[in-house]
């Protein structure tokens, strides 16, 4: 072993454009994934786990949209006989579960694992076969609530099954255990992204992008992905932990007579579902930003204001979940701190609505369907936020708690806060994924229909929940008078339905012959629009230095990059934590289909379980291959690698 | 006071969302101004616009801090005020099931205990005090009119207040989703003045007189066969308590929880049926023929 | 596009690193958070139950056995020795040293998991008599999840050692897998004072 000292500084000189090919054509053959249908299943590439993982999450959007549109038509009239009471509740709780579970969160991890990296200047995640293993869980999961959905055994207890309903005693059969199993997959894959976005940004990061660099759509996905480290849990332990083991092995978690607690459910299921309507939320406005900047020519206003804002809103999300029970019998104290922290945290959030005002009224403004969206997202999501205020007063939320107006309330919030400036982000950053632009035209069309549709469909909602309708119910008596606002309602669904759909023609027609988009169609500033659209798997031929929060603004004549990654594998560059110094290197994996095999393993072992414990004995037996597999991928041994010891010395091995 | 409450925050709410809207309006409109741009087309704020929209953004925030503020007083002193209530009430007891609900008149005479389903007579202007149980599944008791909602949670009791303050019948609704008939789960609250609440409460605590005609008799004989396995009425041998107490059952102006209204011809098609009306309902839809029915129903009439 | 310019040479930065320095620590640590905060609204919500009861255990519950449990703990803190030993080993790039002080640990860590069944059965309730039951047996139930997945993991690392060549970065998931012991030991010893101490004293 010999040692040697650290890198010494060489002269900064000018790239030669053959060098820069020569190096890009060797790392696009170290980094290829092959074509082949085991190429796609064995990818590790986060773009292209990125862009099935945003698929998949859209289709669940439709499938949920369709739930939507059928309850609709059955509440569309009084005492309607379209769907019975049994399908109904099958059909709300799948919609719920869908929409949270397996679209929005999913969702905001597919975006975050698509463009962490690119963002702050990074080859791939941090863990890519964990990304990899994260996805197919997800996706077994989405395959296991839709199966059961079409064997008449979709759950049928409401997203949040309730105890003792959920339970045992009054849920016999297997339709609660899917939808416990639907959310341990669901909650697996979104803590592997979370991890996965965590690290990511801290070691990954560009040479130079110190903490007060990283922009502020991966600070809401750091922020975001700690908030799911801290709420899932608590769902999984709710639901598999407890719940699960209520109904399968007899246990009494929640059974009273055997000094079970109903209640302790709701506070475990909403201390994870407080935050999770965050953890959907703010990747959301975090996309809000980027996109501003650029059609406002300036930086955002007040970028330290909107870190601590999302910083904080996130550790105030966790303090708010007792508004969901203010009909039960906790002491009033209690619940007066809640709505307290419940009216406080609209604070941060208004603080970033501000901020962007004020970046709007002092900037070049330029009226882009990306600019109209995030119009219709303040349009939207204030009312939301306002009526969420108007809830958080016990007194108030005593008479319209389960009633349509917390309907109204959350789909102005998660329509409006999350889906809108979604809409905003997949216009913006289409062209990046996928090397071409969306239509304009049809973006205008989509963008209308969707605000008109949603402010009908949602707004009579009010209305009826403070005229007495109570959610979840199938039906309504003649006499209540509701008929028309619920008729009202259906129809702006059917516009919102109609959006979607030119949504989905302008992005089919585009991604095929849309026009051509080049690397930075927008002028925008940050690090994913310095490489080709769509990116090469390795995202960027040298990792670029940079010198402030909008590298592609800095008004310097040349690019600085680093040199000396090796391209006969496949090297990556990390960076220190808080100043982003470059301070090692690190080898990516192979394409592997151990994550695809394991996620297999989960799917016997948590959905076998429903039927007989065996099948988790078999399935801890079929994992072990796999992380068998999994691990003998990562130790093939290296020739020549340089140690770092813990005492500062650095040795070369043989 | 709830409704005050409501109404403030609703037009604080407006004139807010108002104020962002027009906000984000015109900050976009402001483009004839010309910016001071680089070569790159990019805009740099001065020193002093920042110090400016620095001051703008920190009153906004501040103002923000005050509307709540004020949310939270205001809603504090309705909540204090809501949760005044006297020592003194009448109280019922009322256990929420799978889909409806059973009211119990407390009494120290037990031949005075009154036991009623789904309608829940009040005397007007006193406070009352009802104790929520639930029996299988979590519920909530919601009268839109008198008050919040509370729910009926298994292992727990809960309670509810409310004074009526004007006389009249009041339509409530289960509002916690509890199952296949959680639409249909609804009950009304009577209030009547003092004399008559009092009235009532002495009949319903009365059984009914033995049936002497030859087919009520027969009536009230089927109605053991086929029906007291889970209903009770007061009076007779019938103990059931699985389904609703039918004494004094004609007194009451709806069946099936506020479902349908009490005639002759809905009690009919009920019984024949059940599940035609309330799809997953507990009752079995009973096998018997029409002469047995009309003459059951004949007899159930008459429980007034 | 703008012309490059090289401002820096990586190709004499280390490829294997120690600590907070390397990913997999990172990872680690991202682990320990998720199962230990897993593990802490678990023993929320056996509290949460507590206020559900007067005597706790329930009456006609015997208190749990001390015997085999304090056993396993002792063999649990003394197991920390070789593993640390190993870590430090692997922080110099010592592969006998790893070699030998692995295959104590797996020694140490297959005793513990065996006496784990013993643990479970020392509650002295069944997990389906009441939730008191219920509860105490998620918890020690999922602890030895996590118990036998860290065994698992050290006898793959422990053969891999012994049979294959294997590369430089080994060395750092020596460590890296010490640093997951210690904490899968370190979460145990609350659990074991609240759960099978606790109802004797309070």
């Amino acid at each position: 072993m010999t040692e040697s000292h650290d890198r010494a500084l060489p002269v900064p000189q000018i790239m030669p454009a053959d060098d820069v090919e020569r190096t890009a054509a060797e790392l696009d053959q170290t980094w290829a994934e092959p074509g082949t249908l085991w190429g796609w299943l064995t990818a590790v590439d986060h773009k292209s786990i990125g862009k099935r993982y945003i698929i998949t999450a859209f289709l669940m959007f439709v499938a949920g949209g369709i739930e939507a549109a059928l309850m609709r038509l059955q509440l569309a009239r009084p005492e309607n006989t379209l769907i019975g009471p049994d399908r109904y509740n099958q059909l709300f709780t799948t919609h719920g579960t869908t929409m949270m579970f397996l679209f929005a969160v999913p969702m905001m991890n597919a975006m975050g694992i698509y463009f962490v990296p690119l963002m702050v200047g990074a080859r791939n995640v941090a863990f890519p076969r964990l990304n990899s293993f994260g996805y197919w869980s997800y996706f077994v999961g989405v395959a296991l609530l839709y199966v059961s959905l079409f064997v008449n055994t979709g759950p049928d207890a409401g997203w949040f099954a309730y105890v003792p309903l959920a339970g045992p005693a009054y849920s016999p059969g297997h339709r609660v255990d899917v939808w416990a199993q639907v959310v341990t997959f669901t909650e697996i894959a979104a803590l592997c992204a979370a991890v996965n976005i965590i690290v990511t940004a801290f070691k990954m990061r560009a040479p130079g992008m110190s903490l007060d660099r990283i922009p502020i759509f991966v600070w809401a996905q750091l922020v975001v992905a700690f908030m799911i480290v801290f709420a899932m849990p608590a769902v999984a332990t709710g639901s598999t932990l407890m719940l699960a083991t209520d109904r399968a092995v007899n246990m009494h978690w929640f059974n009273p007579p055997e000094g079970g607690d109903a209640l302790l459910w709701q506070h475990v299921f909403w201390f994870f579902g407080h935050p999770e309507v965050y953890i959907i939320f703010l990747p959301a406005i975090g996309m809000v930003t980027p996109i501003v900047e650029t059609f406002t020519r300036r930086r955002v206003f007040g970028y330290t204001a909107l870190v601590m804002a999302n910083i904080t809103t996130a550790f105030f999300a966790f303090g708010l979940w007792v508004h969901h029970m203010f009909t039960t019998p906790i002491p009033e104290l209690g619940q007066s701190l809640f709505t307290a922290a419940s009216m406080v945290i609209a604070i941060p959030t208004g603080l970033q609505i501000f901020c962007w005002i004020a970046t709007v009224a002092t900037g070049r403004v330029r009226i882009t369907v990306p600019m109209l969206f995030l119009f219709g997202f303040i349009f939207t999501f204030v009312n939301g936020g306002l009526t969420g205020v108007m809830l958080a007063s016990v007194a108030f939320d005593k008479q319209v708690h389960d009633t349509f107006f917390v309907v109204a309330h959350l789909h102005y919030v998660l329509l409006g806060g999350g889906v809108m400036p979604l809409f905003a982000a997949f216009y913006f950053w289409f062209p990046k994924i996928t090397g071409r632009r969306l239509g304009d035209r049809l973006g205008k069309w989509h963008f209308w229909l969707f605000v008109i549709g949603v402010n009908v469909t949602f707004f009579p909602m009010h209305i009826l929940g403070l005229e007495g309708m109570p959610r979840r119910v199938y039906t309504y008596l003649a006499p209540t008078g509701w008929g028309s606002l619920n008729l009202l309602a259906t129809l702006g669904a059917f516009v919102i339905a109609a959006s979607v759909l030119v949504f989905v023609v302008n992005a089919a027609r585009s991604w095929r012959s849309g026009e051509l988009a080049g690397d930075n169609p927008w002028d925008a500033s940050g690090l994913e629009w310095a490489t080709s659209s769509p990116p090469p798997v390795y995202n960027f031929v040298y990792p670029i230095v940079v010198r402030s929060g909008h590298p592609l603004w800095e008004t310097t004549v040349e690019r600085p990059v680093v040199t000396g990654l090796a391209t006969h594998r496949r090297e990556m560059l990390l960076t220190t934590t808080f100043d982003g110094r470059p301070d090692s290197r690190h080898v990516d994996p192979e394409p592997s289909i151990w994550p695809l095999y394991l996620a297999l393993c989960m799917g016997v072992l948590f959905i076998g379980s429903i039927f007989s414990p065996y099948f988790v004995l078999g399935g801890i037996g079929l994992s072990t291959i796999g992380m068998l597999g999994w691990a003998r991928q990562s130790t093939e041994h290296v020739d020549r690698e340089l140690v770092a010891l813990p005492d500062c010395r650095l040795v070369e091995t043989l | 006071m709830i409704a005050t409450l409501a109404w403030w925050m609703f037009g604080v709410a407006a004139v807010v969302w108002l104020a962002v809207v027009c906000a984000t309006l015109l900050a976009g409109r402001r483009r004839r101004r010309r910016r001071e741009q680089g070569s790159d087309g990019l805009v740099r704020v001065e020193e002093a616009t920042d110090r400016r929209l620095e001051r703008v953004v920190a009153v906004s925030v501040f103002a923000t801090i005050l509307v709540l503020a004020g949310f939270l007083a205001f809603d504090f002193a309705v909540g204090r005020a809501l949760a005044q209530h006297p020592n003194v009430a009448l109280t019922i007891e009322v256990t929420g099931r799978q889909w409806w609900w059973s009211a119990r008149y407390e009494d120290p005479a037990p031949h005075r205990i009154v036991e009623t389903a789904n309608e829940i007579h009040v005397p007007v202007g006193q406070p009352i005090q009802l104790k929520l149980r639930a029996a299988d599944v979590i519920h909530s008791l919601w009268v839109p009119s008198l008050n919040g909602k509370r729910d009926l949670i298994p292992g727990y009791t809960t309670t509810l207040w409310f004074r009526a303050d004007t006389a009249g019948v009041y339509r409530g609704q289960c509002a916690e989703f509890c199952g296949l008939q959680h639409a249909a789960m609804g009950l009304y609250i009577i209030a009547e003045p003092p004399v008559q609440f009092a009235a009532w409460l002495a009949a319903a605590s009365t059984p009914t007189a033995p049936p002497t005609d030859p087919v009520l008799v027969r009536g009230q004989r089927i109605f053991m066969r086929q029906c007291a396995v889970c209903h009770s009425i007061s009076g007779t041998e019938a103990r059931g308590t699985v389904g609703p107490g039918l004494s004094h059952f004609k007194s009451r102006s709806s069946i099936a929880a506020g479902t349908l209204s009490n005639t002759r011809e809905n009690l009919t098609r009920w019984i024949r049926n059940p599940a035609a009306y309330k799809p997953g309902v507990r009752m079995p839809a009973v096998a018997i023929d029409d002469t047995e029915l009309a003459t059951l129903v004949a007899y159930l009439e008459t429980l007034k | 596009m703008k012309p490059l310019r090289a401002d820096g040479d990586a190709s004499r930065l280390p490829t294997v690193t120690f600590g907070p320095r390397s990913l997999m620590w990172w990872g680690t640590l991202g682990f320990m958070t998720i199962e230990g905060w897993t593990l802490a609204i678990l023993v929320a919500g056996y509290l949460y139950l507590r206020q559900n009861y007067d005597a706790w255990p329930p009456l006609r519950t015997p208190y749990p056995s001390l015997l085999v449990p304090t056993i396993n703990v002792a063999l649990m803190l003394i197991s920390i020795i070789p593993a640390k030993l190993a870590a430090d080993a692997g922080r110099r790039l010592d592969e006998r040293g790893v070699r030998r002080w692995l295959a104590v640990t797996v020694a140490i860590t297959v005793a513990i998991v065996v006496l784990r069944w013993w643990d479970l059965w020392a509650l002295n309730t069944r997990w389906d008599t009441n939730a008191y039951g219920s509860a105490a047996w998620t918890i020690v139930g999922f602890h030895t999840s996590l118990l036998v997945l860290d065994a698992m993991d050290t006898i793959g690392l422990t053969l891999f050692f012994w049979f294959k060549r294997l590369p430089a970065k080994a060395f750092s998931d020596v460590a890296n897998n010490s640093f997951y012991w210690y904490s899968t030991v370190g979460v145990w010893i609350p659990i074991y004072l609240l759960l099978y101490v606790g109802p004797r004293i309070f």
